[in-house]
């Protein structure tokens, strides 16, 4: 076990196993106070008491979503990781015959800064990519390149679908968002029957790591049995994603290692470097260069606008001249909204987040009344920049009596309303 | 009596707590600690539409004007020059989903109770 930003990890590094078997967060039962925080924060029900005592356990990887949110509110830290690649990464970083790739998720810029003394929430994209560069990252990347990328899939893929409603064969509205990996184990784990509505798009990493290992690999005359591909991300469940065997599309198992903000901090601070005292870099330019609409893929409601900034242009041959869609930006929980589209109509949209959110919605889609043509998930409450894999919520644990006391109160009002 | 002496620390700290949920806090500090975790999560959030409004660190809004990506899509000679949901987006950059169904029921089978 290693302590990294407060959280402790399994530092094994599996490859070649089927991450359905993996418990990517488990309790430490010496450490579980029995307070039930962790069981109220999850979706699925998956960490749970298993002995009169109290004391939690996430009782099988199959029904776990691996999001970490229970791990992130667990206010004894009772909670730890069961994947770390950490170890494996320090080691391709010291092997000239390795080309290590870094792939930065967009909402790692929003908390990495957070462990270096910055307040909650600032922007250090730049540090970090001279962070990685200092690391001895030798390509470097963003996912956010990707996130542009998946706009322009996703988003042709829903007006495919709009337009060949009424028609044979045709693929099934409302389209759901594809790219979080707790959403997408969730729709296959619990709801089978609406996969047919999810985008066949894969996520932001799901595409970087075959375009790196092919046109990455063009551009940069590297060839991709060199490269060693890192997904850094805001997630715990992006380290399942990245193991889905299936996910091999440029001849190479696409990402070689995830890990999360918590980890690079880690190694940013084991390396001995002075984060505040970096320049701001920018990405390589060809699997780099990002927009806006990428940047607030972060964001609960940030993929839903980015795909409507396209959707508008696309749908009614105009352009859109304020760019800033703030009826789909959702701090928590549902936020339903109709977009109106000139030459088209009015788009109907949801965005959720929080797993438990989406059951009513999920099932007027089964009962086939949903009135949405397209669904943003996103399993974390407020979207990845709240992600498992963040830094920790500072005055969580520092107010811990305040915050059990304030939970069971909470748990209790909740009670009495059911 | 017996009961009492017999409880462990865990149990303790579960019936204290309850026994302060119930009688001592008052309403406001509960909303205030949820409060404050929302707090939390909306200052990285702002911190993210900021960054999107910020012409320096985001010239372009829309993914459709990055220049990287209409490189990508070039139809000449873009790596996926078919554009978007083409041949070649479909190889890499799509994916088929898993019925994972089985194992959870298998788990209700035998008596787990899971949220849905
Ligand atoms: S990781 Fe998520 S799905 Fe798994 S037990 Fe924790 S809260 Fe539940
Ligand atoms: S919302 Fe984001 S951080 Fe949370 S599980 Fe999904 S992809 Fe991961």
């Amino acid at each position: 076990m290693k302590e990294m930003e407060g959280v402790l990890y399994q530092t094994n590094a599996p490859t070649g196993v089927d991450p359905d078997n993996i418990y990517f967060v488990q309790v430490d039962p010496n450490k579980c106070e029995a307070c039930g925080t962790c069981e109220e924060v999850c979706g699925t029900g998956a960490i749970q008491s298993i002995n009169d005592e109290g004391i939690h356990a996430v009782v099988n990887p199959a029904a776990c979503m691996n999001c970490g949110q229970c791990l992130v509110n667990c206010p004894y830290g009772a909670i730890y990781e069961g994947v770390s690649y950490v170890d494996q990464i320090f080691e391709k970083l010291k092997d000239p015959n390795t080309v290590v790739v870094s792939m930065p998720a967009p909402a790692v810029r929003y908390g990495l800064g957070e462990c270096f003394g910055y307040p909650t929430g600032t922007y250090v994209g730049g540090k970090m990519h001279a962070a990685l560069k200092k690391l001895g990252f030798d390509l470097i990347y963003d996912n956010e390149w990707t996130a542009d990328v998946t706009i322009m899939e996703e988003g042709t893929e829903l007006v495919q679908r709009v337009k060949e409603q009424g028609k044979p064969k045709a693929r099934p509205l409302p389209q759901f968002t594809s790219c979080c990996p707790g959403w997408v184990k969730f729709v296959e784990t619990f709801y089978p029957d609406l996969i047919p509505n999810l985008s066949s798009c894969k996520s932001p990493i799901g595409m970087l790591g075959p375009l790196a290992k092919t046109y990455g690999s063009h551009e940069s005359h590297v060839p991709a049995k060199k490269m060693y591909t890192v997904s850094i991300m805001p997630c715990i469940a992006k380290k399942y994603e990245g193991m889905r065997p299936e996910l091999a599309d440029s001849g190479y198992h696409d990402i070689d290692a995830t890990i999360d903000t918590r980890e690079l901090a880690y190694m940013i601070k084991k390396a001995g470097i002075d984060f505040k005292s970096l320049p701001d870099v920018k990405p390589d330019r060809e699997l780099g260069e990002s927009t806006g609409g990428a940047t607030i893929f972060g964001c609960s409601g940030g993929v839903m606008e980015a795909a409507l900034r396209l959707g508008y242009e696309v749908l009614s041959g105009e352009k859109l001249k304020d760019p800033y869609i703030k009826a789909v930006r959702a701090s928590s929980g549902v936020k339903a909204a109709s977009v109106p589209i000139p030459n088209f109509g009015e788009i109907q949209v949801c965005v959720v987040s929080g797993l438990a959110n989406t059951i009513p919605i999920l099932e007027q889609v089964r009962q086939g009344n949903s009135p949405y043509a397209f669904i943003e998930v996103m399993t974390c409450p407020g979207g990845c920049v709240n992600g498992g894999g963040q830094p920790l919520d500072p005055d969580l644990r520092a107010s811990l009596f305040k915050n059990v006391m304030a939970r069971v109160n909470r748990r209790y009002r909740m009670r009495q309303t059911v | 009596m017996r009961n009492i002496i017999k409880m462990t620390r865990r149990g303790f700290i579960r019936a204290a707590g309850l026994a302060c949920g119930y009688a001592v806090l008052s309403v406001n500090m509960t909303k205030e600690a949820m409060a404050a975790a929302l707090a939390f999560v909306e200052q990285r959030q702002k911190h993210v539409y900021d960054a999107d409004r910020n012409n320096k660190l985001y010239e372009y809004k829309k993914s459709q004007d990055n220049p990287m990506i209409t490189a990508l899509y070039d139809k000449q000679d873009g790596f996926l020059h078919e554009g978007p949901c083409g041949h070649m987006s479909h190889r890499l950059l799509h994916t088929d989903y898993i019925d994972r169904s089985a194992r959870v029921k298998a788990l209700k089978a035998k008596g787990y109770k899971l949220a849905l």
